[in-house]
């Protein structure tokens, strides 16, 4: 059973991470979960990401979800957000997807222009 | 949708547009009263008698023209419930919020699965940490009560400025969750 004293040592080790690193948030990821992202699969684009984060151990970047965006055929689509960059959609993804951007884009720096279905505001 | 917990997280979405602060979400597994219950009650904008009328029509949406063409969330999971011969009410109050109840039965040939809950609430706990949930998973059987009760508040709580996002968190409430969905038998209804 989890409970708060698991937390309690969770914030402690997080703030020493935070220290060491200065508490930045690289990149911003940001899935689309209107309905029809939903009923296209967002929820496991969604759990993948989450899975990435924490099996690769991630601290530097964030994870939120939006509403529909207008671009209902190219459903599920995900934002990456980093500061002092073009803001990079991805569209028609899928956990395999997901992973690969999380390798490429996220890990190395590397945009992967196949799934790219938009750049900019 | 191909299950349940898609529409539950749907239905939490419209919540967040709707700019609720707390979101309870309550699942009743009734084995001896034949029924799958779900219960979400927000505290967002909320909705006038008209506007509420009109969420359940599929050609309404809240979104501008642009953004979006029809509203399908609602009429889709509404119909699905009444399919099992089951129920779908809403109420609500401009200013006070949005109470959805809806109800399946339980051994209906038509009833979709319940689906995975648990990338349901983990992806809207961690994708919204603007708003705080209050879960409450409840199974029961004749002369058997079990359940489970999980607030994001006392989390974040303890947690300050570190963001849900970090990976033990994310393994924290993951956990968590799963442990309540396995104890209140809702992995496989």
């Amino acid at each position: 059973m989890k409970t708060l004293a698991d937390l309690k040592k969770i914030r402690e080790k997080a703030q020493e991470d935070m220290k060491l690193r200065g508490g930045n948030v690289r990149i911003k990821i940001v899935v689309g979960m209107g309905t029809s992202g939903i009923a296209m699969g967002a929820r496991e684009v969604m759990k993948t990401f989450l899975e990435e984060i924490s099996n690769r151990n991630l601290t530097d970047v964030l994870v939120t979800q939006t509403g529909e965006k207008g671009l209902s055929s190219m459903e599920p689509v995900v934002d990456l957000i980093e500061e002092g960059k073009a803001k990079v959609t991805y569209g028609n993804m899928n956990p395999d997807k997901v992973k690969k951007v999380v390798v490429e884009h996220i890990v190395n720096g590397r945009v992967v222009s196949d799934y790219v279905v938009a750049t900019g505001d | 949708m191909q299950d349940i917990s898609l529409h539950l997280l749907d239905i939490i979405e419209n919540s967040i547009r709707a700019r609720a602060k707390n979101i309870k979400v309550r699942v009743i597994h009734n084995v001896a009263k034949n029924s799958l219950r779900l219960i979400v009650e927000d505290d967002g904008t909320g909705m006038d008698t008209d506007t509420l009328a009109m969420a359940q029509n599929p050609f309404y949406t809240s979104k501008s023209e642009r953004e979006k063409k029809v509203g399908l969330g609602i009429p889709l999971f509404k119909q699905n419930a009444e399919l099992t011969d089951g129920c779908f009410n809403m109420t609500s109050q401009p200013g006070f919020g949005t109470v959805l109840t809806v109800e399946f039965t339980l051994d209906h040939i038509d009833r979709m699965p319940l689906g995975n809950l648990r990338a349901t609430l983990l992806g809207a706990i961690i994708g919204h940490p603007e708003a705080d949930f209050n879960i409450i998973l409840i199974y029961r059987e004749k002369g058997k009560e079990q359940s489970f009760h999980f607030e994001t508040a006392a989390i974040k709580e303890e947690l300050g400025d570190i963001p849900l996002t970090y990976p033990d968190v994310i393994e924290y409430i993951d956990q968590s969750l799963k442990e309540g969905i396995q104890n209140t038998n809702m992995e496989d209804v």
